[in-house]
């Protein structure tokens, strides 16, 4: 066990909850946001369709996908960067189930 | 007795067999393996489990219909049952993980170190996962009987037997290699009907990159009926009832007990939230399909079917027709079928296409046991969720914390058996339209579990009477809300009872708030607790201070 400096832990969590109210941003305004929008953005149409409609068929759900795994990757890389081994991390929990 | 009986049939018998074959491959042995698969599942492979969780008859049989009968207004579903997915990865599903149990109840009983909790926790938990069952079972059932002929309810009834033996031998680590293998049933199910028509209609195998422009065509089509346009927003309901069914369809996405289990089945933080990115891709090919299902359907039903003279109607109209799920009535009695003179219900939309569509007997039937497939899987992840409630978060820690691994199992697979039997009685006579009681499941989860779990795993302040109060009003207000809707006509912005939720979560987040900080803090122990779930297995908080555990030690 090694002490991590207190700045340090916290600097990890800030980071971390920063990116994730941002992806959270981006996700409201593709689905609600377009939601409220949807009879101005119906003048203009992408892939075939009115706008409003990609949307709420095609155009959130790629968002969302895009953002699952935006936030996976990034998070493992700040995992890395502040020295976190997932190897360590499966050895404290696989197959362990938990006692009480 | 004809060819597409026998066809179907082989393929529903062969489905199943692979199903119940995987289950007794892969039987519980420990209490571990039962609940959770031994916390040793692959992220990809959890995916599409989840994916195979959470599709149910709703998703498969019920939304292509829905958006095809709605128009835009149906997309709130798929935004919906889509958009949950990251309020669950981001803030719910990594943290319940660290937390390290079985269940979610047991989350909420040990987390705010109450047997209250655990217990209002656990029997909401039975409380969302019975009324979202009755939907599958009742769905199976007219899978079943409309193929086999037979009626409904022996239909629902040959579903309850299946499903019962599975999930009572399988359980949780059997569960998650079935669900895998019915996602695959049921992916390739959906999308081979909406290939070849995509290719029949406009030369292209790609319906994704197609069907936009019969979306547009079917509102100029619309526009010459009459009718208003296909994509127009906002014809069925308030902009209010959309954004409110869809909060509540992705508030809980994120708080229903069943999904969240899933997430149990990985070995860390980082697995869960790879887990959570390949369920929503998983989920996302059947969820981008959905609205090319429809616009496809409508198509053809307006080009090929609508116009024709009423007595050469193609031989498939028939056997609908006698279900009671299509109406064609020559209302203006000039011998001609009009789109408008159509009536055909959105739970056979999905089934009733491909025969349509004329594309054989071997898809027809593909098509039956993908949707067998679909109503199957997510009722055996939900009498997971019924069964572990009960034995063990009720049983084995209040009634009988001595009981042997041996007797724990025997009474989770009691339970299995009892709560399918139970629901197979009510699903013989629904309560409601199989996606409105879905709606309902989720609007309770949503306005019961989503603010105790959200402030439970982000605020260390909040306590035990904090999320008993606000479990308590979250399932009173979101219940009265669906009762008043439903019973009384009554509404407030518009919002029908599929929206309860919306009510129902605010309100719950400030009880829990509240009443929180109204009362003593909790325990230094679980205070700190809360704050490790802010760090990786590896960093842990303990006094004050983060640790980090070294590899090797």
């Amino acid at each position: 066990m090694k002490k991590v400096d207190k700045q340090v832990a916290e600097a990890y969590f800030r980071k971390r909850v920063r990116l994730m109210i941002g992806y959270l941003i981006v996700w409201a305004l593709v689905s609600f946001g377009v939601v409220a929008l949807a009879e101005p953005l119906s003048g203009f149409t992408f892939n075939g369709m009115p706008f409003h409609y990609f949307m709420g068929a095609q155009g959130s759900i790629l968002t969302f996908i895009v953002l699952l795994f935006v936030n996976a990757v990034v998070t493992d890389r700040i995992d890395k960067e502040f020295g976190i081994d997932e190897k360590a991390n499966e050895g404290l929990h696989t197959g362990k189930p938990l006692d009480h | 007795m004809d060819t597409q009986f026998f066809v179907s049939l082989a393929i529903i018998l062969a489905s199943f067999a692979l199903y119940i074959g995987i289950a007794v491959f892969n039987r519980a042995r420990r209490t571990s393996d039962f609940y959770v698969a031994s916390r040793g599942v692959p992220p990809v492979w959890n995916g599409m489990a989840i994916a195979g969780d959470w599709m149910s008859a709703a998703s498969f049989i019920g939304m292509a219909g829905t958006v095809m009968i709605l128009g835009y207004d149906g997309l709130a579903y798929i935004m919906g049952w889509t958009g949950g997915y990251l309020l669950l990865t981001f803030l719910l599903a990594p943290q319940l993980r660290k937390y390290g149990r079985y269940t979610v109840p047991e989350f909420i009983g040990d987390r705010f170190e109450s047997h209250t909790a655990r217990v209002i926790a656990a029997v909401g938990t039975m409380v969302v996962s019975f009324v979202y069952i009755i939907g599958q079972l009742s769905g199976s059932g007219v899978v079943i009987g409309r193929l086999f002929e037979i009626e409904t309810v022996i239909g629902t009834m040959i579903g309850v037997v299946v499903i019962a033996v599975y999930a009572t031998f399988g359980g949780m680590r059997g569960i998650t290699w079935t669900q895998v293998a019915q996602y695959l049933v049921l992916i390739t199910a959906y999308l081979i009907p909406i290939i070849f028509m995509s290719l029949q209609i406009t030369n292209n195998p790609l319906p994704w990159m197609t069907y936009g422009e019969i979306v547009s065509k079917l509102g100029e089509l619309d526009a010459e009926l009459g009718l208003t346009q296909y994509f127009a927003p906002f014809q069925t309901g308030t902009k209010g009832q959309f954004l409110a069914l869809m909060f509540c369809l992705m508030a809980g996405t994120a708080a229903l007990p069943h999904v969240i289990v899933r997430f149990y089945t990985v070995s860390t933080m980082k697995a869960a939230r790879w887990s959570g990115a390949w369920a929503l891709v998983f989920i996302g090919l059947l969820y981008l399909s959905a609205p090319a299902y429809a616009a496809f359907s409508r198509f053809i039903l307006m080009t090929q079917v609508a116009g024709q003279p009423l007595d050469s109607l193609p031989a498939w109209t028939q056997a609908w027709i006698n279900t009671g799920q299509l109406q064609l009535a020559d209302q203006n009695g000039d011998g001609i079928l009009q789109w408008q003179e159509i009536v055909i219900s959105n739970d056979i939309v999905v089934m009733a296409t491909p025969e349509i569509a004329n594309l054989g007997v071997f898809v027809i039937g593909l098509v039956a046991a993908g949707a067998m497939a679909a109503a199957l899987s997510t009722a055996g992840g939900l009498l997971i969720a019924i069964s572990s409630s009960f034995a063990h978060d009720i049983y084995s820690r209040l009634i009988n914390p001595q009981a042997s691994d041996k007797k724990k199992l025997l009474v989770a697979r009691i339970t299995i058996a009892l709560a399918t039997v139970v629901a197979g009685v009510v699903a013989l006579n629904p309560p409601g339209v199989i996606t409105q009681i879905v709606a309902w499941a989720f609007s309770l989860a949503a306005g019961t579990f989503f603010p105790v779990l959200f402030l439970g795993v982000w605020w260390k302040r909040a306590n035990a009477k904090g999320a008993i109060a606000g479990m308590l009003t979250g399932l009173g207000v979101t219940l009265g809300y669906i009762l008043l809707s439903t019973n009384f006509d009554f509404s407030l912005f518009g919002i029908q009872d599929t929206g309860a939720g919306v009510f129902g979560l605010p309100i719950s987040l400030l009880v829990t708030y509240l009443v929180s900080i109204l009362t003593a803090p909790p325990s230094q122990k679980v205070q700190d607790e809360v704050v490790d779930l802010r760090y990786p297995e590896q960093m842990s908080y303990k006094d004050g201070e983060v640790w980090m555990k070294e590899p090797g030690r």
